[in-house]
């Protein structure tokens, strides 16, 4: 950034528009501008700041020409502006900065609120452009936040070379050499690391293990019940077949072979019988499961008494259809071909006939739900009936199997009670294996429901771990992003500190050399140190820190050799606009200073008054000064008027 | 139209608050246990012991099931006709679709806890006495 120009407008004390010129040659590269105290140097120098950042002044209200209000009439409207001129990066800018305000009764002027600033941007090709959003712009160009380290206050010159000057030191590096960006990242991965570790948390843990310990039990347990269900069927058909043995033996013998065929029968009828009775149990659960309609039957009754109340009335003619009565009343003719006049009583009947008649539609849905109604009533009938038969034939099926229950008993006592003791042994066995034929078939209905447990069990737990591995899944990359984040944001941090410490030892090589430059006792002074606390130092040849022993000036020169070095450093090419910088410098140091430091500048623009700028200072910085102002102040009309070079005579 | 034909679809809905008491009556390979066939044959008569109790209650706005139009047989339909038609006294209803089956849906909803009452309530098997059940209705009607 170079700056150009500068017009002022009704700017305190600065009645009218009043332009100045900075000079932006590379070996005159400084501007002076002289002023008595009081003559309008501070207001010049606020009237930049101003103008770039809308900042610098307390009281918005005291900016306007006090002259100009006073010129205006009451209701008047009065404005003051700043424009500034300047380069950056090839391109010349404009800015402007205006306030304006009512005159009142009063004589004060009501100041509207906001500020208008404009920003004009020229690129090379010569086209000016105005710049959408001129606060970000400007921002770009030059921070708001390091604009005091290069619009430069004389009277706070001393504040970095402090003792608890540490922060301010520590922000200024931070502001100006941008390391806000890392900062800024660094915050932002953290955040985002913690709001993983967040929803990390809120994912169950621990389940899936359980859940997998449970399926491989059930499983097991499942494997067992198969295996022993199938023993049991070995088993059983073993026991079958044994008892089939026994009943061959006794058909055999002459004693039980009787008995044993009239068993055979017996077993055979009930075997049909039970046949028949699955059958009937079938049939009759047919039937009862459509027993909804005798259920329903007061609906059914209801519907039909609706149905015919509304034939009663005529208003469903149960056999007559609308596209009939048309064709009667279109013919004006009667089914029995006798014609009818039209108004007639005839016509008359038919015409109220199809105006009662309901619509095409609904008329067949009536009749079609008539007359399934009234066969549902049949329907009824015939399943009453059979539901009877069914449950009369039940009975009998079930008295018949009783006895042939009976019966078999019968034969079974028979045949144990004989005296032949080998046919009574093998009829106890017999029934042994019957009873053990009994307790297997429990056992099985005992392992069936166990394993259909099981079973669905397995179903539900794979579904679960199927979640559960799901959520593990989910869990395993957010602790991924997590330390991912994290590591991010520590390795952020890392380079900042490096990046820190690597700006920190610079500046301190840097402000060390200006200093040396600038210092008359530079052979007393060794060093500059720039800790990691910040704390700008001097350290003398005994290699400890001078500063307590350091003069006013000496502090002075200090903290300009700082600036400068950032200004060097940051290689944001700024100016060094300085106000009253030397006020409180020996003339050694005045000296110094002004024989080195335009050297280290790109462009300095220096408000002085007499005092600071004589005698080897002055001689100094002649051949490096490219423009000179004298600020001369009109003590009648308290206005302060921009006069170009250095005329001392002019008051 | 009114506005239900024009919301409703033509699936019958039966709440997930009573599902379970659909799955005992079909699930049970054993047919004295479970005697129904399908959740229609359960639906069909829920419906009409609702009517004959006079409970119906609206279904809750939560999760439901539905069971295909096609699946009722043309004297199922004449049958909710029949409870539409008894219900609002009117015979239009026979030209809303919607409302006939809404007026059923509610009937279910309502009769399906006199059927498991019945059926799954008392002793012995829920086939007998479902015979039992239409028995005495047969007796009360004549």
């Amino acid at each position: 950034m170079k700056l150009e120009r500068i017009t002022i407008e009704n700017f305190r004390q600065y009645y009218g528009r009043q332009r100045l010129a900075f000079s932006r040659d590379h070996q005159r590269n400084v501007t002076v501008i002289h002023g008595v105290n009081g003559a309008g140097k501070t207001s010049l120098f606020l009237a930049i700041n101003w103008c770039l950042y809308g900042e610098g002044v307390s009281s918005v209200g005291e900016l306007i020409s006090k002259e100009a209000a006073s010129r205006a009439q009451d209701g008047e409207t009065v404005s003051t502006s700043v424009e500034l001129a300047f380069l950056h990066n090839d391109e010349r800018y404009l800015v402007s900065r205006r306030l304006t305000g009512t005159k009142q009764s009063d004589s004060s002027v009501l100041v509207n609120s906001g500020e208008d600033f404009t920003m004009m941007r020229t690129s090379q090709d010569g086209q000016a452009k105005r710049v959408n959003n001129p606060i970000g712009a400007m921002n770009a160009i030059l921070p708001s936040n390091v604009r005091t380290y290069f619009l430069f206050d004389g009277e706070k010159i001393d504040n970095f070379a402090k003792p608890e000057a540490g922060d301010e030191v520590r922000y200024a590096i931070y502001n100006v050499l941008k390391l806000e960006v890392l900062t800024r990242g660094r915050k932002h991965l953290q955040d985002v690391a913690a709001e993983y570790r967040r929803e990390l948390k809120s994912i169950s843990t621990g389940e899936l293990r359980d859940l997998i310990e449970q399926e491989e039990k059930a499983r097991a347990d499942k494997e067992s019940a198969l295996a022993q269900k199938e023993n049991l069927v070995r088993e059983i058909e073993s026991v079958r077949r044994k008892t089939a043995d026994i009943d061959h033996r006794l058909s055999e013998m002459q004693n039980a072979s009787a008995l044993q065929q009239q068993r055979e029968r017996i077993e055979r009828e009930l075997a049909q019988r039970q046949s028949e009775m699955r059958q009937l149990v079938s049939d009759i659960r047919e039937t009862a499961t459509s027993g909804f309609t005798i259920v329903a039957w007061t609906a059914i009754e209801r519907a039909l008494t609706v149905l015919d109340e509304k034939r009663e009335k005529g208003e469903i003619p149960s056999s007559i259809r609308q596209q009939f009565l048309q064709d009667l009343i279109d013919r004006m003719e009667c089914i029995c071909g006798r014609s009818f006049e039209p108004d007639g009583p005839e016509h008359r009947r038919l015409l109220e006939l199809m105006h009662n008649t309901v619509p095409g539609s609904l008329e067949d849905d009536v009749l079609a739900t008539n007359a399934s109604l009234r066969a549902l009533d049949e329907q009824r009938q015939s399943l009453r009936s059979d539901l009877d038969k069914g449950m009369r034939r039940r009975v009998e099926l079930r008295e018949r199997m009783k006895a042939l229950d009976e019966e078999l008993d019968d034969v079974s006592r028979q045949l144990e009670g004989s005296p032949q003791e080998e046919i009574s042994k093998l009829e106890m066995q017999r029934r042994d294996f019957q009873a053990d034929i009994d307790s297997y078939l429990l056992q099985q209905g005992s392992l069936d429901s166990r394993i259909e447990t099981l079973t669905k069990d397995i179903s539900q737990l794979e579904k679960q771990i199927e979640r559960a591995k799901k959520d593990k899944n989910k869990q395993r990359l957010l602790a991924r992003k997590a330390a991912l984040a994290q590591r991010s944001a520590d390795a952020i941090d890392e380079m900042y500190q490096a990046f820190a410490d690597d700006m920190r030892r610079r500046i301190e090589a840097k402000t060390g050399e200006i200093f040396k430059q600038l210092i008359w006792k530079s052979s007393h002074f060794q060093n500059i140190r720039l800790g990691p606390d910040y704390n700008l130092q001097v350290i003398d040849r005994y290699d400890r820190p001078a500063r307590p022993e350091l003069s006013a000036g000496e502090r002075q020169v200090l903290s300009l050799s700082f600036v400068t070095a950032m200004s060097r450093i940051s290689e944001g090419k700024a100016p060094l606009v300085m106000d009253t910088p030397f006020g409180r410098l020996s003339s050694y140091h005045r000296s110094s200073i002004t024989e080195h430091l335009p050297e280290l500048t790109e462009q300095l623009v220096l408000f002085v008054t007499d005092e600071e700028l004589r005698d080897q200072a002055r001689e100094n910085l002649e051949p490096r000064i490219g423009a000179e102002y004298r600020l001369h102040f009109n003590r009648e009309t308290s206005c302060t008027t921009i006069l170009k070079g250095n005329d001392n005579d002019r008051d | 139209m009114t506005e239900t034909e024009l919301s409703r679809s033509d699936r019958v809905n039966i709440d997930d608050a009573v599902m379970q008491i659909y799955e005992d009556l079909t699930k049970d390979t054993n047919i004295e246990q479970s005697p129904f066939k399908t959740y229609k044959d359960v639906f069909m008569f829920a419906a009409c012991l609702g009517y004959r109790n006079g409970s119906r209650r609206q279904l809750s706005s939560g999760k439901k099931q539905t069971i295909r139009r096609e699946v009722f047989t043309e004297n199922d339909f004449s049958l909710l006709k029949a409870i539409a038609i008894s219900a609002t006294r009117d015979v239009d209803i026979l030209l809303h679709l919607g409302d006939i089956l809404t007026i059923a849906e509610e009937y279910a909803h309502a009769g399906i806890q006199d059927l498991k009452v019945h059926l799954l309530g008392e002793h012995g098997h829920p086939l007998w006495n479902l015979v039992d059940l239409i028995n005495s209705t047969y007796r009360r009607n004549k």
